[in-house]
């Protein structure tokens, strides 16, 4: 008990002896980033979450979509960027958070011009959730504060009820675009969690893949998880997720629409994905027909 | 050149017999309407489907061929009869062997009305909306195209118009998409420029059809007039036949055709240009008669080419107008070295 004490009062010692003079931050093998950049919507909420609002010096334009982004209210608050190298290099930053796949040249560019660049992995399961959080509350400083997070997810998880292995509904996800998620992805690991057998298991598609509607009616699945808010802008990509088939449907499987910022980073928000697919798997284990 | 061969529309070469043609047309745009709805993805009992449906009973079988199969089929016969008519139409219009709704620009107007309406939000003011963007893109395109290349002008003016509002509409199509407020709309650009029945649905279905069916009626209504055209404006004239009239009307309805098609389908090119030539000599060059053969024509290819995409195992499965191009453009190539020959 003492000893935490004390290291507390040196961490915040420390946090003031930087704070007041910078460059004795120089010598110190991992100093908190204070002009902390995240280029990634996922990024931006791990580093809205964890950092101290002071040590962010911007986050993507995106997390200030309440559709997308289960931080818009933090984010109101933070300067935002478009993912362009020169608005990032204005910026000095002095950590740059990016993901694997997003802004290509800006990350290059970013790497020539010798600036300290952090890339964020795609999480796949839960286990990569919980990792990523602690790296990135490591990086900004704030491990206490990740432990935080983790424990409190670790807390509403152990509430949710696991069914009995006998009744699995059987459940199907259909994205824009027709996409479907399956194994090795992070949402199969929230459905399976759920007491939901993903389907897309039978269809040989590895991670995820297009799949046809039919292919999706036909498999009959108990629960269709519309992935994807259906009242956004209008796209053909969307289109696809308020075609007549799927209302044709109702009766024999139920239609849940769970947003895509409960699943898409890996986040404390996927506990509510669990959460809300949970309560399906039991309505629908429990309102199933003799097979 | 057409012209030249279409003044001379005496038995210069055997035809069969109008309705003959007719029927076996119909009856192969049925065979393949019946192909369509039993290709797809999931295995299917069709008897069975037919069964439950007549029925009423609401099996999955069913499902799938009500919601998903017949939507397709019937899309995919509608909109080539449209595309093969107006081919026709254009062509004997602009009497100029090039004229097609995909090469001169027509189709990609009319997608570029459909993408206007349809990512602002527009198409949930009205259903009706979707169709009639697409209808005065078309319009637009045809006014403007009869208005650079009219009556008479060479092959290289109707090419030139047609390039330039093919990338003028394609243009704004990309700026359309790329200002939407959906991140998924920049990749849809595909869609609009190649077209695609992939889960389509049966209200679509039933908010263009009336719209073509008006467009077909005008263009097939107009098969006198272009007969006589043939004979020159001149005696076309003195024959009584009101040419701006007919202007009016194989723009009108070529527009409606086309149009709505686009709308619900996309851009799908060369059918309106393969069809035309390859049943022309079939009607004897009488571009009155070619313009319901020449629909029939169109609703073949068009099923035809969407049970390809079906049964290639390209997965996801290619735009239709992948394949209508590597049809349609040595036919193109083919066309354009035959008039270099006779210039």
């Amino acid at each position: 008990m003492t000893t935490t004490r004390v290291l507390g009062f040196l961490v915040f010692a420390a946090g003031a002896l930087l704070l007041t003079n910078p460059s004795l931050g120089a010598g110190d093998p991992a100093p908190t980033p204070r002009r902390v950049v995240s280029l990634n919507l996922c990024a931006d909420e791990l580093v809205l979450r964890l950092a101290q609002p002071q040590n962010v010096a911007s986050v993507t334009w995106l997390s200030r979509d309440r559709r997308n982004s289960n931080v818009a209210e933090i984010a109101a608050g933070i300067p935002i960027n478009h993912g362009r190298a020169e608005e990032i290099i204005a910026l000095k930053p002095d950590l740059v958070i990016a993901g694997a796949y997003g802004a290509p040249a800006t990350v290059a560019m970013l790497k020539r011009a010798g600036i300290p660049l952090h890339v964020l992995g795609v999480p796949n399961s839960l286990t990569d959730v919980r990792n990523q959080i602690k790296e990135i509350a490591d990086l900004v400083g704030e491990h206490d504060r990740g432990e935080a997070v983790i424990g409190d997810m670790d807390r509403s998880l152990a509430a949710v009820v696991l069914p009995a292995a006998s009744a699995r509904p059987r459940a199907a996800v259909l994205n824009p675009n027709g996409m479907t998620m399956a194994k090795g992805t992070l949402l199969d690991d929230i459905m399976t969690r759920a007491g939901l057998t993903n389907v897309a298991a039978e269809l040989a598609i590895d991670k995820y893949g297009q799949v046809p509607l039919e292919t999706i009616v036909t498999e009959d699945p108990d629960v269709l998880i519309l992935s994807a808010s259906r009242d956004g802008p209008p796209a053909l990509a969307t289109d696809i997720l308020r075609h007549p088939v799927l209302t044709a449907l109702a009766g024999r499987t139920r239609l849940v629409v769970l947003p895509g910022r409960l699943w898409n980073c890996g986040g404390p928000a996927v506990v509510e994905a669990i959460e809300r697919l949970r309560r399906v798997a039991a309505e629908a284990g429990g309102a199933e027909a003799p097979r | 050149m057409m012209p030249a061969a279409a003044l001379e529309p005496a038995e210069h070469a055997w035809a069969p017999p109008h309705a003959l043609l007719l029927v076996c047309l119909s009856l192969l745009v049925l065979v393949l309407w019946c192909i369509s709805l039993a290709t797809g993805y999931a295995p299917l009992d069709l008897a069975q489907a037919l069964s439950d449906i007549a029925n009423g009973n609401k099996t999955l079988g069913a499902l799938v061929l009500v919601e998903l199969r017949l939507p397709r089929a019937l899309l995919g016969c509608f909109v080539g009869f449209s595309l093969g008519i107006t081919g026709a139409g254009m062509q004997g219009l602009l009497r100029n062997p090039l004229a097609e709704p995909g090469i001169i620009g027509v189709s990609g107007a009319a997608a570029f009305g459909a993408v206007a309406i349809f990512y602002f939000g527009l198409a949930g003011a009205f259903a009706l909306a979707l169709p009639l963007g697409g209808i005065a893109g078309a319009a637009a395109a045809t006014v403007l195209l009869y208005g650079l290349a009219g009556r008479g002008a060479g092959t290289m003016t109707l090419i030139l118009a047609g390039v330039a509002i093919n990338s003028f509409a394609a243009a704004l199509t990309a700026l359309a998409l790329n200002l939407s407020p959906n991140p998924y709309a920049v990749t849809e650009i595909v869609f609009w420029l190649l077209g695609s029945l992939a889960d389509r649905s049966l209200p679509y279905v039933w908010l263009v059809l009336p719209l073509m069916l008006l467009g077909w009626g005008l263009l097939i209504l107009s098969g006198p007039a272009l007969d006589a055209l043939t004979l020159g404006e001149d005696t076309a004239q003195s024959l009584g036949f009101d040419l701006a009239r007919l202007r009016l009307q194989l723009v009108a309805g070529t527009a409606l055709a086309v149009g709505s098609a686009v709308a619900v389908t996309g851009t799908i090119a060369f059918v309106g240009l393969v069809m035309p030539h390859l049943l022309r000599p079939l009607v004897a060059h009488r571009p009155g008669r070619l313009l319901l053969v020449s629909g029939l024509g169109g609703a073949a290819l068009t099923l035809a080419a969407d049970i390809g995409v079906r049964i290639l195992p390209i997965r996801p499965e290619l735009k239709l107008g992948v394949v209508t191009a590597i049809i349609g453009a040595p036919f193109l190539f083919g066309l354009i070295y035959r008039l270099r020959e006779e210039a």
